[in-house]
């Protein structure tokens, strides 16, 4: 504050810049936000630790220690697991969102966008895709370590591309579900302890790492009918071309898997929006 | 864009709220709250915690809808125009909402860019207030890194960025160290001279004292008081002559040394005794006569006209942030 007034800088000298069409300003909104987000992952890696160490000791821990005792008819255990964990990740992806807009609804810095003239559909629609962008750096290095250690995928071109879209309707489907949660939740370390709380046994109970039909009555109930168990059954049918026995949306996992995500969507999204236009 | 020389009109309303009301569930936070912000003024909001000062500014700024009522920035309705009054209005909240993870200079930049700039405007603008405001020693560090009066500073950079006609301020002075407040209050105060209207919450009377030229006095939600400062002095009465004495048994002399002639107000706890001075010094000689005739002794006498603290209490009820420990204490001698 040491220059006199009559050196400054006003910014009300710069001309206000042209207000283009409401589609181009919010596809370079929208940009300019998703930048912002990556721009900070080098300075903070530990943030993205829950999609990159976290999967890489699950891999390791399940196929290693538990691996050795588990067997599964007809096939190696690299090629069950991996399904499996590709299918937790996705669900993990509730949290890593959730985490990350208690995070950033808490500092104030999501006000300050919302006070600026910028669409409101941009701020969250960059919140989504970033977060969708970091669950792609997750599964990717699940299966490159899979891969690495023995997962042996059986999938067509026609297959690959069934999987590809699979994987990104349920990224989009638990990214808007995280979103909206870290929205009411608001505490990022409530989150995190009710996402561990709800997503850890349920992804436990999917038939992750053991079959659904070995569990007594109560777990492989639960089992039956969690939507993981979809998740997980689905991807599993189009990586491996296995078939899981059990209840109807067991055996007809993939159309199971889209009505969950579709219900989903239509669930998160227009609350998640709603509550972001109107969050007092 | 010639906004700075707009505001300087000083007849135009900038901000007007008209029964401005805004419940969570059952809690009234705002209640029927009206308010005429002319251009190029100072206002400030004055209230102690939970008053609803945030709340009003949210409202304003298109945060927050109200429950019923209406308020116009720039002739902009904060509703239905709300697009419109975010193009006008900036708003620095409580607490300095910037991007830890990124440094000083990167957020002004994304600041200057959503607000439609292109890069090389954008870069400009930037480097302009980098000057302005003493950023250039630490704008390449991590926001999160930078003491807590040099992220004001980027703060009220980044609400310049994308040129308000109305720059609203909430306390702005929160949690600062005595120094970076009053490179803050400096900042200000340039702005102002600048042409900007600003419109300021506080809980600290000196920071309202020191910068606004209305004040708004709310408590509950409702606003109790409104006007200059001299104007909510006045409204509590002339000046008066305090004594302090230098412990309990002085208090006690100079009261007994007193009461028989004054009508008194005594502060136990900041062992002073005010005596009404509507004659200036000739009250002045009276209360040291009095007090030589029995030797008191004083710790400090002065003639002094009423403070915003002494019209807080009178209007709230209670005293402000500072001196809230001394609430009830005041007492009346016949």
């Amino acid at each position: 504050m040491t220059m006199t007034l009559a050196s400054m800088t006003r910014p009300g000298d710069e001309p206000l810049p042209k207000r283009p069409a409401s589609m181009q300003r919010f596809f370079r909104e929208t940009w300019l936000l998703i930048v912002r987000g990556l721009q900070t992952i080098p300075r903070v890696p530990q943030r993205l630790s829950d999609v990159t160490i976290q999967p890489l000791v699950f891999t390791l821990l399940f196929l290693y220690v538990f691996g050795s005792a588990i067997h599964i008819k007809g096939m190696s255990y690299q090629n069950y697991l991996l399904p499996g964990l590709l299918g937790q990740s996705l669900a993990f992806g509730v949290i890593g969102a959730g985490v990350a807009t208690a995070t950033d609804f808490n500092t104030g810095v999501i006000d300050r966008f919302r006070s600026l003239p910028v669409t409101r559909l941009s701020v969250i629609s960059s919140q989504v895709i970033g977060q969708i962008l970091e669950q792609i750096l997750g599964i990717v290095i699940v299966a490159g370590m899979g891969l690495a250690l023995g997962w042996r995928p059986h999938m067509s071109p026609f297959g690959f591309g069934e999987f590809l879209l699979l994987m990104l309707l349920g990224l989009s489907a638990f990214t808007w579900f995280g979103v909206l949660l870290g929205m009411i939740v608001k505490s990022s370390d409530a989150m995190q302890g009710i996402g561990f709380a709800i997503v850890f046994p349920l992804s436990f109970l999917a038939g992750t790492f053991v079959p659904i039909a070995g569990m007594k009555l109560v777990p492989r109930t639960i089992g039956d009918w969690d939507p993981l168990s979809a998740l997980v059954a689905s991807v599993r049918h189009v990586t491996q071309g296995t078939n899981t026995s059990g209840s109807w949306q067991l055996t007809h996992p993939v159309v199971s898997m889209i009505f969950w995500c579709v219900l989903i969507i239509a669930v998160c999204v227009p609350l998640a929006l709603r509550r972001f236009m109107n969050a007092n | 864009m010639a906004m700075t020389n707009d505001a300087i009109n000083s007849d135009e309303l900038v901000v007007v709220a008209t029964g401005l009301t805004k419940h969570f569930a059952d809690f009234v936070a705002v209640d029927n709250f009206n308010l005429e912000v002319k251009a190029g003024t100072v206002v400030s909001l004055l209230g102690p915690n939970g008053a609803g000062k945030t709340t009003i500014v949210r409202m304003l700024a298109t945060l927050s809808e109200p429950t019923s009522g209406s308020a116009t920035v720039c002739g902009y309705d904060v509703v239905r125009d709300a697009d419109a009054v975010r193009g006008v209005v900036s708003l620095t909240g409580q607490f300095a909402a910037l991007e830890d993870n990124l440094t000083a200079e990167e957020n002004l930049l994304l600041m200057a860019r959503l607000r439609g700039y292109s890069k090389r405007t954008a870069t400009r603008i930037v480097e302009g207030l980098i000057d302005r405001f003493d950023i250039g020693e630490f704008r390449d560090k991590l926001v999160k890194s930078v003491s807590g009066g040099q992220r004001r500073r980027v703060d009220l950079a980044a609400s310049l960025v994308v040129q308000p006609k109305v720059l609203m301020l909430d306390e702005p002075t929160t949690g600062l160290d005595p120094r970076s407040r009053q490179v803050v209050w400096s900042t200000i105060r340039e702005l102002v001279q600048g042409g900007v209207t600003l419109f300021l919450t506080t809980q600290y009377l000196e920071e309202a004292d020191a910068l606004a030229d209305h004040i708004v006095l709310i408590d509950h939600g409702r606003a109790v008081a409104a006007g200059t400062p001299n104007e909510l002095k006045s409204q509590i009465g002339d000046q008066r002559v305090d004594i302090v004495g230098i412990d309990a048994n002085g208090v006690g002399l100079i009261v007994e040394a007193l009461s028989s002639n004054f009508q008194l107000v005594i502060d136990h706890n900041r062992r002073t005794v005010s005596v009404p001075a509507p004659h200036d010094l000739a009250d002045l000689v009276a209360v040291t006569g009095a007090l030589a005739r029995v030797s008191a002794h004083v710790d400090e006498i002065a003639l002094r006209r009423p403070t915003l603290d002494d019209a807080f209490l009178a209007l709230t009820g209670q005293a402000s942030e500072p001196y809230q420990q001394d609430q009830s204490i005041a007492e009346v001698t016949p």
